[in-house]
């Protein structure tokens, strides 16, 4: 359940979510080079369709979110990325709440950004090999998901719900969720590491593919 | 150039391809209707997947808690309604999934007392076997109400499904928003720079 609806946590975490929101999108925005929104643009529609393939497990029913993918492709830009995906998704699917969006787009950009940064750190370390770098995007994929889950625990934790079976049902049901992910990026990323390996190229960050081009 | 659109292009079939069943929602949902004095219902996910063992309660339209329990095994829920009012039934999952429903007053039997009259005789169920023996007119209308409503309710889920349902162009529509938005952030983005690149280069 990545997606909280309106009228379900409580005003100091909607407050917490929509600041936090607010500030990583202007630092993101200020920080992204006009030549790569169109990348944004991308996987944000990705984000934004990712939510609809979605399977029943246990007791409840999840879905992708592939915010372990926005991270890795975009670093800090995941942040507008997935504004927009989850304002639209709220409108148009009914998926989380407009009032509540600023606490689903923490839950899920932050642990994004944290994949991202992370993912720079392995690549540097798997120096030249596309397979260790796939493997590198492959376990961020999964984190992104684990981040976000316990971060959705959290939420309503705070909001004054019991924390400890919220986060275990939520952790519990998305360990699939944890597993295509985990596959589906490292699959994505390697394929991009061989096709076009600027495509992930940030500012700041200069591997041996940029020394290369 | 080409090679880069035709990889965008790419990246969007690919996108389409993998949410090609986009009548699939992932949000809880209720469905309840009163059939007699009985509200019936169940909350639900999607067309094959029930939300099962969830907590339901059911409000009256004067404040009072009618009925507290859990959804079973098929995610279904029944509840006795014993005042003619508005029910307001609300599901909560322990993981944060929430889903309200409101029966109106106008799907209970007349033979109800209004919300807020007098305290109301326990409600007796009225079996459907108790049908084959119509007598007084209060029976062959309690009998008429519960057959008719039986009959809608499969039209009444089909609407709802409908109206619940994602379609194609609500996902297209999203996607055409984050070309627009991405192309007006990117045309602002240029004209910011404009005076530097009229500089001599």
């Amino acid at each position: 359940m990545a997606h909280i609806p309106d009228g379900v946590v409580s005003f100091p975490v909607l407050a917490v979510g929509a600041a936090v929101t607010v500030a990583g999108c202007a630092y993101a925005l200020k920080r992204l080079p006009p030549e790569r929104i169109p990348q944004a643009a991308i996987l944000s529609a990705v984000f934004f369709v990712a939510s609809l393939v979605h399977f029943p497990v246990g007791p409840s029913s999840v879905h992708l979110i592939l915010n372990g993918l926005t991270g890795v492709i975009l670093g800090w830009a995941a942040f507008p990325a997935i504004l927009i995906a989850l304002l639209l998704q709220a409108v148009l699917f009914g998926f989380g709440g407009v009032v509540v969006l600023g606490v689903n787009v923490m839950n899920m950009a932050v642990p994004a950004v944290i994949c991202g940064l992370l993912f720079d750190v392995l690549y540097r370390r798997t120096g030249d090999s596309p397979r260790l770098a796939a493997l590198a995007a492959g376990f961020c994929g999964g984190l992104g998901v684990l981040l976000t889950t316990l971060a959705v625990a959290l939420s309503l934790g705070v909001s004054g719900r019991e924390f400890l079976p919220a986060a275990k049902l939520i952790v519990l049901t998305h360990v699939p969720v944890m597993v295509v992910e985990a596959v589906f990026t490292a699959a994505a990323i390697g394929l991009v590491l061989r096709v076009k390996p600027g495509f992930i190229a940030r500012p700041g960050l200069s591997p041996a593919w940029e020394r290369v081009e | 150039m080409i090679r880069r659109f035709a990889f965008v292009i790419a990246v969007i079939a690919l996108a389409l391809g993998t949410g090609s069943p986009p009548a699939l929602a992932h949000k809880m949902k209720i469905f309840a209707s009163a059939t007699g004095a009985t509200i019936l219902g169940y909350a639900y996910f999607n067309a094959d997947s029930r939300a099962v063992q969830t907590k339901v309660s059911v409000r009256g339209a004067d404040g009072s808690t009618v009925f507290t329990g859990v959804t079973d095994d098929k995610g279904q829920f029944a509840v006795q309604a014993t005042r003619r009012m508005d029910h307001h039934i609300s599901v909560i999952g322990d993981d944060g999934h929430m889903a309200t429903f409101t029966v109106t007053a106008a799907e209970l039997p007349d033979s109800l007392p209004p919300a807020g009259g007098a305290a109301p005789a326990p409600a007796a169920a009225v079996p459907a076997a108790a049908a084959a023996t119509v007598v007084g007119s209060d029976d062959l209308r309690n009998f008429i109400d519960q057959s008719v409503s039986r009959q809608l309710r499969p039209l009444r889920e089909q609407i709802d499904a409908y109206q619940e349902k994602i379609w194609l162009h609500d996902v297209i529509g999203g996607i055409g928003y984050i070309v627009g938005v991405a192309g007006l952030a990117f045309g602002f983005a240029n004209r910011r720079r404009r005076p530097q690149v009229t500089e001599p280069s």
